[in-house]
């Protein structure tokens, strides 16, 4: 057929071959490139991972493939040959025939991914009867044969039920029963678990893994998560500023990395095996604008080992052993380069009055503005010397679920549930679980941003909970909060200024003049730009944002620093930046902070001491290196053993140890233990009791029936 | 869903109690003594302070309306004595009549605007949309009784194809045993709504066509055509559902102009009329009609759009 290039159809194993594709968008008198000279091959029953951060094009290339570029978009140049058959320049109708028949894809977010008004039997069913001309009766049989093939329980019943009557792991289940109910021969799944927990996903990629190798189906597996493409990918493009910057088989390419990008990429991804004294290795700058016209190797301004070739000259693509590709001038051999700086620990930091961070690299404290924070600062920091500086007791916090029940009984939400747990000075507690555990809503209430239903929270000996609003206002200073989207949490008609003098004016700190150069002092604490000043939110990038994010948190040089899921909006090369970035100022400034993440890498490294919450409770705490290194609680084993990580020969978990299914409501939490109804171990004793926090040594608590280390000592 | 609908019902009476309440103490307060207004200006105080007290209006004005109340749940309007006929008799005259009126003018413009706002999504910024946006603009800041005026003027007067008085037939299903005399209403009705309905219907279309949905129903290799009425059509509604809800009460003030522009003797004329006339049972019942509408067109539009999507729960 196509086999013009000679390359394209190699004796029928090869199912699709991307040749120099390119695209772009009209967006009004701008030209965006997104995707510019990509080549990428793919076998039959291989998935094909496209890695790469946001704005890299591999989103692009997937929507290229499927013949749906958004508005004003179109492929310039290139070919992509699916099984001998040219899809650029398909007429519409033919290509809306390979749609869902030859070619499915599965989104991100199946909340929005699934016609909120159509019952899901329905929606599976559509393909079918479009592609089949199968009649109603028909294509739902199929349709419910698919959702038992995707491990939907009792498919028949769930056949009527609506998208949101499904959790979002069931959701994502019956979206890829929609891709595969036509038997495609290629799937593209565009970040098809981003949006779902690590418990899940890990669920939702072995589901894919298994209908790939027992159907025989290919798969594209777009992602922006190293751990996912080194466990699930057989091969893997790298994608960088629209080009590809490296391809090869999955474990080819990590052991052997030789593009800077994938390298720098690689290191900068905070692990769980990492030493956590070591910086981690971060990308400086961002990723480059796609509207202008790239001369040299896109990657060059923030590489490190970038020459003037670099600059001045785009690194054609070099075939290696093994079918490894790169484009770098100056490959790199193996992994990792260690350029990697060892934090400064300050050893008493407990005792180390505010505002005096030992290294000498900058000046953090209130400087010449000399007023520095008026008022409760510094005088009241000296003689809290005994005690921990945040205390929760028994915090509990309820909200009414949806309307009342008929007569009386109205429903709650038991978002927490008793959890109680102590903060030195200068120590960084971290809290990890699942969406839903009540962990962002433990978070609001420590800051005082919301007022729990029963329990106290004691800061500096006062209970913040039980303060008249009054008496809170001028505390407010000590408690601060970073929020995860900066892009909500930033006033988009302030400007940046303007948003960190806010938080001092409303303290009476300073004259406007003394409030203009502590925002200054402050960006620069923060790495940015005194200009950034006259900027507004929607003209900085996320990372930056989330920079100005932390710089408004630290503006009234709080005691206590809440950080909800810091980073999980930003980039990887972007996140290490800012993950740094919050270490060294808790390092500097001797700060307490709760550092709240589903990442349990990111709280690996932040944290002094995690706190592992699973509906409404805290099922396990301890120092960082007792619960990552030896967890005891079977959720905490459960996670860790979930988490990808980026190393294709990293042992994976046993399947026994993966937790299973979903968690329950948090309207009627199990009776007991609520861990039980996903636990492996879970016994009668489970159902009954409810199991209280227990030491398993001094600073390591577990509260199970059948914590883990004593199972092991005794066979 | 039963007891929503109950628990509704009970917090729409409450409403329309304190609707009637304010209103009837407004009328009093323009007119304390009805005598004066039905006798005229000549008679005598006597004359008017005997028909007051015949008739209760000497009563304090709670007292008056308590018995208001008590005549109201016996279905009892009260009487115009202009007119003097019961308030219950003339409005089921005119109810029917309007009502058609303005449904007639609903529909169409429901079936006009719902489509042009999904053209006018689908091809955004075109020039189509531009031109419809535009046009949109201009009606929506044309009044209505200009708006008739024009008509009238085009297509009565230059081109005579439509009378330009109304029919004055007193049937309620006039408007489809003479749509040629009815068409010059109905129009100027549905042409001011159309306005507003497509351009709500666009954003809210827009809306819908950014969602995932539409790209997995693309990605399963429907056609345009499918994936419009398949899948976006009945979530783009659902907006303007709750819309036409919350206007069905307006629907009573447009007929007001329309009704008598074109001399249409509806509810809308009957309310002009009875406001020349002093005719204040008529204003109080014509005003809780309002209060009526109000309540019952949110209701029935949140009863549609939980019948249409199943996520929202009515639960009060």
């Amino acid at each position: 057929m196509s086999t013009a290039d000679g390359s394209a159809n190699t004796d029928g194993v090869r199912l699709l071959t991307i040749r120099d594709l390119s695209v772009e968008i009209r967006r009004g008198d701008r030209i965006v490139r997104p995707v510019r000279g990509v080549s990428l091959a793919l076998d039959r029953g291989e998935t094909l991972g496209i890695v790469g951060e946001t704005g890299s094009g591999k989103s692009m290339t997937g929507l290229a493939i499927m013949g749906m570029l958004p508005a004003g978009g179109r492929i310039t140049a290139g070919s992509i040959d699916l099984d001998g058959r040219e899809l650029v320049g398909l007429p519409a109708a033919r290509y809306r025939a390979i749609r869902g028949n030859d070619v499915a894809m599965v989104f991100q977010d199946s909340m929005t991914a699934l016609n909120p008004t159509k019952r899901i039997g329905e929606q599976v069913a559509e393909p079918v009867r479009l592609h089949r001309g199968a009649s109603k009766p028909e294509a739902r049989a199929r349709a419910e044969e698919m959702l038992a093939l995707v491990g939907l329980p009792r498919p028949a019943e769930r056949l009527d039920d609506f998208p949101h009557q499904l959790s979002g792991g069931m959701r994502q289940r019956v979206m890829i029963a929609m891709a595969r109910v036509c038997e495609p021969r290629l799937v593209i799944a565009d970040e098809p678990t981003t949006a779902l927990d690590v418990t899940v996903q890990a669920e939702i990629l072995d589901l894919l893994d298994d209908l790939r190798s027992r159907l025989g189906m290919s798969m594209i597996l777009v992602t922006h998560d190293m751990g996912v493409i080194a466990r699930h990918a057989d091969r893997v493009g790298v994608m960088y500023a629209g080009r590809v910057a490296e391809t090869g088989p999955t474990s080819e390419l990590f052991a052997r990395t030789r593009h800077r990008y994938t390298q720098a990429l690689l290191s900068s991804i905070p692990s769980l095996t990492q030493d956590r004294g070591e910086e981690l290795f971060s990308i400086p700058g961002a990723p480059p604008d796609l509207t202008v016209v790239q001369t040299g190797c896109p990657f060059a301004p923030r590489c490190a080992g970038a020459t003037d070739r670099c600059r001045a000259e785009l690194p054609p693509p070099v075939t290696e052993a093994g079918g490894h590709v790169h484009s770098c001038w100056h490959p790199a051999e193996g992994p990792a380069a260690g350029n990697r700086a060892r934090l400064v620990v300050p050893a008493p930091v407990g005792s180390e009055p505010t505002g005096s961070g030992p290294t000498g690299s900058g000046p953090t404290g209130s400087g010449p503005t000399g007023s520095g924070p008026t008022g409760s600062g510094p005088a009241g920091s000296g003689p809290t010397a005994s005690g921990p500086r945040l205390r929760v007791v028994d915090l509990r916090r309820e909200h009414p679920a949806g309307g009342a029940g008929l007569f009386g009984g109205r429903r709650t939400v038991k978002a927490v549930s008793g959890v109680s747990f102590e903060v030195a000075a200068g120590e960084t507690f971290g809290l990890v679980g699942e969406s839903g555990c009540g962990k962002s809503s433990l978070g609001r209430m420590l800051v005082a941003l919301d007022r729990p239903t029963s329990g106290e929270v004691i800061f500096d000996g006062e209970p913040v909970t039980r303060m008249s609003a009054r008496a809170l206002g001028s505390r407010r200073t000590e408690l601060q909060m970073m929020f995860q989207d900066s892009n909500a949490s930033l006033d988009p008609r302030m400007r940046i200024g303007a948003i960190l003098r806010e938080p001092l004016a409303i303290q009476g700190v300073g004259t406007r003049a003394q409030r203009t150069a502590r925002a200054r002092e402050l960006l620069r604490d923060v790495g940015l730009p005194a200009s950034v000043l006259e900027r507004y939110p929607h003209e900085l990038s996320g990372g930056q944002r989330q920079r100005v994010g932390l710089a408004r948190a630290l503006a009234l040089d709080p005691k206590v620093l809440v950080a909800d899921e810091p980073v999980s909006a930003l980039d990887v090369s972007i996140r290490s930046q800012v993950l740094n970035l919050m270490r060294r100022v808790q390092l500097e400034r001797g700060l307490s902070s709760v550092v709240i993440s589903h990442d349990l890498a990111v709280v690996r490294y932040l944290a002094d001491r995690v706190g592992v919450m699973y509906l409404g409770k805290l099922v396990e705490t301890g120092t960082t290196d007792e619960v990552y290194g030896s967890a005891a609680h079977p959720y905490t084993a459960g996670l860790l053993a979930a988490i990808p990580e980026a190393d294709p020969g990293a042992p994976r978990a046993p399947a026994a140890a993966r937790v299973r299914g979903e968690p329950p409501s948090p309207v009627d939490p199990p009776s007991g233990c609520r861990f039980r109804t996903r636990c492996a171990l879970a016994t009668a004793l489970c159902a009954q009791e409810e199991p209280p926090l227990t030491p398993v040594t001094g600073t390591h608590h577990v509260a199970c029936h059948h914590p883990l280390g004593r199972e092991e000592s005794r066979s | 869903m039963t007891w929503y609908v109950l628990r509704r019902l009970a917090v729409s009476l409450l409403v329309l109690l304190g609707i009637s309440a304010v209103v009837f103490l407004m009328l009093h307060l323009v007119s304390d003594s009805p005598g004066r207004v039905v006798l005229g200006q000549r008679a005598s105080p006597e004359a008017v302070a005997d028909f007051n007290r015949e008739h209760g209006f000497d009563r304090p004005v709670v007292a008056q309306y308590v018995g208001y109340l008590g005549r109201l749940l016996h279905g009892d309007l009260g009487r115009s004595y202009k007119l003097n006929e019961d308030v219950g008799t003339l409005l089921a005259r005119n109810a029917g009549r309007s009502a058609m009126v303005s449904l007639a003018g609903l529909v169409l413009a429901l079936l006009i605007a719902v489509p042009l706002g999904i053209l006018q999504a689908v091809r955004r910024n075109s020039v189509v949309d531009r031109v419809a946006t535009a046009a949109s603009y201009v009606l929506y800041a044309t009044p209505s009784f200009l708006l008739g005026l024009l008509l009238i003027a085009v297509f009565s007067q230059t081109i005579p194809i439509f009378p330009a008085e109304a029919s004055q037939s007193h049937s309620p299903w006039v408007v489809f045993t003479d749509p040629r005399a009815m068409a010059l209403p109905v129009i100027t009705l549905a042409v001011t709504s159309i306005a507003v309905f497509a351009q709500y219907q666009r954003s809210a279309a827009l809306d819908q066509l950014g969602q995932d949905y539409i790209r997995v129903a693309r990605a399963k290799g429907l056609p345009e055509r499918l994936i419009l009425t398949r899948h976006l059509l009945r979530n783009a509604c659902l907006p303007l559902v709750m819309l036409v809800g919350t206007l069905v009460p307006t629907l009573l003030a447009g007929n007001l102009i329309v009704e008598s522009l074109f001399n249409y003797p509806g509810l809308g004329l009957l309310f002009l009329n009875s406001l020349q006339r002093e005719d204040y049972p008529v204003l109080l019942a014509y005003t809780l009609i309002g209060g009526v509408l109000t309540v019952a067109g949110n209701f029935v539009a949140d009863v549609v759009v939980a019948a249409a999507d199943r996520r929202i729960e009515l639960s009060a």
